[in-house]
Formats: structure tokens, C-alpha cells, sequence
């Protein structure tokens, strides 16, 4: 099994210069310097993104779904995430972009928010019917549930199986459109548009269904520039589309681009909010230790403020959030999913994870418990012996990490400046 | 009998050093999750740990866990110097609890503490001297739980 290709973030060998930017600000410490270029530990990253927001050479690339892979399909299908109407000035409304992306290329498009507004509903019908055990956490941020797989396994029974709202959508769009447009279902091709790199890999290599009902995931990123384009150039078209607006926006579902916007939607339950890697590893470790049982739902996202924050967004998540915010207070809170169509998916399990989440177990630091004991032991006296300046110089993000590489025979104390310097 | 190999580690407590809470269990179920263990095991050494090293917190004036890790057994000691406890029986019910107000707003103190330590070990021993305080020696098998 080819592993090393499963993740969409990669080192641009060319660009890589060997500092120590995206070593120190991994938070699952999968990196390493290797002759003088970063290299991404495969089995570690959990395509955060961090790396990316904190190379200053732009030597991490992203592969998403680019331009060209779309011709591959005769009928082009896209579902933006919701961030994209933060992407652009106060004066471009959300049916505005819709309508661009259009002349952009694609055939049709979907919004989003209306199916956020769904998966909200959906997770309060499934916290109402699950009392225990408490918290549940969101299952939206894949990185979330990457993270819970390899760092807080026990946690895995805790995350509540629904589907996030581009799968939602993409399933029902893949079940109507063959029939409603008359298209080979094979000719059709269901594209997302995020901020996230780690979308590609729930994609390409879905952990709670058999197959994603996405095609692909255009970043923000590259698409920016031809809305951008689009937009100034089909100005008549902009009057139209704010005159006949052909889409109804969820103010409910807007919300859920930013942190705290999944437990806006959900009354009388006890939410927490929380964005950020860091925090979001942080609360994990109390969920872990037995606190927060009083809460219903907690809402990680690993990217500041949610989704606006993602590595693959153009604008700066404060802008995003303001213009987001704007557009959710213009809308207010009125719902416009139909409860009768949430309890009918609901109860026909149409939103529900149809696998159900494997831990990913760590490597131990050896398969013999006896020797792994040792090995701690030794782990600790080496960790005494370094210096403890945490420079990276040695190519791991810090000492303990390099007397961890060292026991498990990948680096050598000599790897260490200063302890090569003693020797001399 | 004489254990083939021990891991020790010592970690120290400051009571009243609320902001660092957890950061000892934490290490110690890192250690744990290293060494192999099997998750569930180490999640209820986590737990039993965090409760231990929080009572030393909130209640003493400083403390240790000293972790014992041998093939068998996971074997935590965790000692204060403090107020002691008066009433054993009493604190190791479930609900009863002498936390403060302030305690209470950051989320402890529901009286559960004792009572989830032992609910998540094997063996627990409980010794307290009123005046210089408390003495908890936990241990969790994990005979052939190896993951």
C-alpha cells in the first residue's frame, strides 16, 4: 500500500531551504530534516495544514483537485464550502460568487449552507436520542477525526456518525441528478471547494464510508483568481442575479464556517466551542482524562476560527469572519430546511456514518514489553543527556522527539551540534 | 518475586498550581501509550492519575506521583504534603466534596474524585495523617493486555 501519496501536503524539494518553521509548529511532530530538506512522516500527519500556514519559502504544496482533472467530467457539479462568500468584497453577495462560478465552468451549482442547516438538525435529533455518553464531538473537521484516531482512540465511540454537509449534499446530488438531467451518472463530476487540504483526503480515502460521493476539491486558493475574474467581468449578470436570486441561504447554516457556528444551530443542548490545534488538543486531552461530561456537544476545529482560518483560503480569516458574520446577522435565524425532511433522512439513516471509525495505533516503542520498558528507560537518560535548547538543528522538532528517533534507531545522538561539539 | 524491568519516573505536583493541572497525567499517558499498552488501559491510569495529581492541587501544599511501570502492573504513588483528610469513608463517597466555590466554577469538585480513582484501578490503598498529609498507591494490572 502506497501511503506516502495518501496526503495532499508535500514538500516542494526546490523551494525547501531546511529551516525549521514547519518542524517546530507540527503539532503531531511528523516532520523531520533529512539532508538538508524537510520530509513529512507519513504515518504522523494528519493533514492539518499547520506546516503550510508557517513555511515562509511557500515550499509546501497542496494537491488538491486542479482545473484541468475537471475535464475528465461532461457535467461539472461544484459545492463551495460556505467561507467562500467571506472571500471577496462587502459588496459581492453570496448568489453574486454562485453566479461566477458558473462562468467559470462549471455546469451547475449547489449551495452549501441549506445542507449545514440539515446536519445541524440531524445532530440534535441524534443528541436527543443518545443521552449518554457525554460529550459527543463533531464530526465535521476530518482533522478532528484524524487526530482521535491515532492520539485519542478510546475518544473514537464519541464522535457523533453523521456525515459532514458536503458529503450530505454530494450524496443527494449524486442520487437526483442522473435522472433529473438526464446525464450518465459516470459523466457527472461532484466537486468541492475549500479552504482544507485535508478534504482531499476524506476523498480520496473516506474512513466512515465505502466511497466519497465527491470527485474532487478545488482549493479557494486556485479558484480565487477566475472568480475574482468572472465577477468583474459579468457585471450585467451581477444585476441579474440579485434581482432574480435563484438560491435560498440557511443564516443557520452560514454560521457553521466559523468556530462555534455547528453549536449556534443547537438550542437547549450544552455546547463548546473550540478552534485552533493547539486548544483543540489541549481539550481533547481533559475529554480524555474524564472532564467535560457535562457537555452535550463539543466542536473542535483545528483551524483558528474554524473554517475561515483553513491553509487554502485567500482572504485573512478576520476579514472572512466579518463578512460572514454580516451575511448570517442579514439572514437572522429563521430555518428553512423542512423538519419533516430532516426527520425523513434521519430516520432512513441517509446522513449516518455507514463504517464505522478504526483506531490507527502508534508504533510502540517496542512490540516486547520488556524491551520497551528498557527502551523508555534509555529514552529518559538520553533526554538528560541533550541540551534541551529544542534549535532543531538536528532535524527533529526537539530534543525528546530526537532521543525518541534515536531509540527507535532513526537518528543518532550525534545528529546533535552539541553533542558533537562535546565529543570534539 | 523480582520484576525483569521497571520503568520510574517522578513527577512533582505544586499545590495550588492550577494552570499546569494535568500536565504530569498527561506525560504519564504518553509514557503509557509508548511503552504499548493497550488504550483503554491507559486511558483509566490517565484518569486516575489526573484525579490524584488534581487533588494534590487543589488540597495540598505540594506533592509527587511516582510512576512504576514493570510487565505486569502500572503502579502510581501519589503523596502530598498537606491538610491530610480527616474522614476517609466519608471522602470516598461518591458527591461528597470540600471543594471551594472556586473549585467548583473550574469544573471540579463534584465529589467524585476517590470514588473514580478506585473505579479505575485494581488496587488502591489510601493512607492520611491530618495535619501532613495523604498517600494513594494505585496500581492497574496489565497482565496479557498488551495491544
Amino acid at each position: 500500500m502506497n501511503t506516502e501519496n495518501r496526503h495532499p501536503l508535500h514538500i516542494n524539494a526546490k523551494k525547501c531551504v531546511g529551516c525549521v518553521h514547519c518542524l517546530t509548529s507540527c503539532p503531531t511532530k511528523a516532520i523531520r530534516i533529512k539532508d538538508g530538506k524537510a520530509r513529512i512522516i507519513s504515518e504522523l500527519c494528519i493533514d492539518c495544514g499547520e506546516c503550510m500556514r508557517f513555511c515562509p519559502q511557500d515550499a509546501i504544496d497542496s494537491h488538491t483537485t486542479s482545473f484541468s482533472d475537471l475535464n475528465a467530467f461532461k457535467y461539472k457539479v461544484a459545492i463551495p464550502a460556505t467561507v467562500l462568500y467571506g472571500q471577496f468584497d462587502n459588496a459581492t453577495l453570496p448568489n453574486e460568487i454562485l453566479f461566477a462560478l458558473r462562468r467559470v465552468g462549471f455546469d451547475s451549482i449547489y449551495e452549501l449552507s441549506t445542507i449545514c442547516e440539515l446536519n445541524t438538525a440531524a445532530t440534535e435529533k441524534f443528541l436527543k436520542g443518545h443521552p449518554r455518553p457525554r460529550p459527543f464531538i463533531a464530526s465535521t473537521c476530518p482533522v478532528v477525526v484524524r487526530l482521535i484516531q491515532r492520539r485519542y482512540p478510546t475518544l473514537i465511540d464519541l464522535i457523533v456518525p453523521i456525515e459532514p454537509p458536503r458529503e450530505i449534499a454530494a450524496k443527494i446530488l449524486r442520487a437526483n441528478l442522473p435522472r433529473v438531467l438526464k446525464v450518465k451518472p459516470s459523466d457527472i463530476g461532484i466537486i468541492h471547494i475549500t479552504p482544507c487540504p485535508a478534504k482531499m483526503v476524506s476523498i480520496n480515502y473516506p474512513v466512515s464510508m465505502e466511497k466519497s460521493y465527491l470527485d474532487g476539491a478545488i482549493s479557494i486558493r486556485d479558484i480565487y483568481k477566475p472568480v475574482l475574474q468572472a465577477l468583474r467581468q459579468s457585471k450585467d449578470e451581477a444585476i441579474m442575479s440579485r434581482l432574480f436570486p435563484e438560491t435560498i441561504f440557511s443564516g443557520i447554516g452560514l454560521g457553521t464556517a466559523l468556530s462555534g457556528g455547528e453549536t449556534r444551530g443547537l438550542k437547549n443542548l450544552r455546547t463548546v466551542a473550540v478552534s485552533g490545534i493547539q486548544d483543540t488538543i489541549r481539550v481533547l486531552n481533559q475529554v480524555e482524562m474524564g472532564m467535560l461530561r457535562d457537555v452535550d456537544l463539543l466542536e473542535c476545529m483545528v483551524c483558528p476560527d474554524g473554517c475561515v482560518g483553513g491553509p487554502l483560503a485567500v482572504e485573512n480569516r478576520f476579514m472572512a469572519k466579518s463578512r460572514i458574520l454580516r451575511l448570517v446577522s442579514h439572514l437572522g435565524e429563521r430555518s428553512v430546511v423542512d423538519d419533516s425532511d430532516t426527520n425523513s433522512l434521519f430516520q432512513k439513516n441517509f446522513m449516518s456514518f455507514t463504517h464505522s471509525l478504526k483506531p490507527v495505533k502508534s508504533t510502540p516503542l517496542d512490540a516486547d514489553p520488556v524491551r520497551a520498558i528498557q527502551k523508555a528507560k534509555q529514552r529518559n537518560r538520553i533526554i538528560k543527556e541533550l541540551p534541551g535548547k529544542d534549535c532543531g538543528a538536528c532535524g527533529a522538532p526537539d530534543c525528546r522527539t530526537l532521543a525518541d528517533d534515536i531509540i527507535r534507531g532513526l537518528a543518532l545522538l550525534t545528529d546533535c551540534p552539541f553533542m558533537m561539539k562535546e565529543k570534539k | 518475586m523480582t520484576e525483569t524491568a521497571s520503568f520510574q519516573q517522578e513527577f512533582k505536583v505544586k499545590g495550588g498550581d492550577f494552570s499546569r493541572g494535568g500536565e504530569a497525567s498527561c506525560e504519564i499517558k504518553n509514557l503509557l501509550r509508548d511503552l504499548g499498552l493497550d488504550p483503554h488501559l491507559v486511558r483509566r491510569a490517565a484518569i486516575a492519575c489526573y484525579e490524584a495529581e488534581m487533588n494534590i492541587i487543589m488540597y495540598a501544599w505540594q506533592g509527587r506521583l511516582d510512576l512504576l511501570v514493570t510487565p505486569h502492573r502500572i503502579r502510581i504513588i501519589a503523596e502530598d504534603k498537606g491538610p491530610g483528610i480527616p474522614d476517609i469513608k466519608q471522602a470516598m463517597r461518591e458527591g461528597y466534596s470540600t471543594a471551594t466555590p472556586e473549585m467548583r466554577e473550574l469544573g471540579f469538585g463534584a465529589g467524585m474524585g476517590l470514588a473514580n480513582i478506585k473505579k479505575n484501578t485494581d488496587t488502591f490503598r489510601i493512607r492520611s495523617k491530618v495535619g501532613h498529609g495523604t498517600r494513594l498507591e494505585l496500581t492497574i494490572k496489565t497482565n496479557g493486555r498488551k495491544a
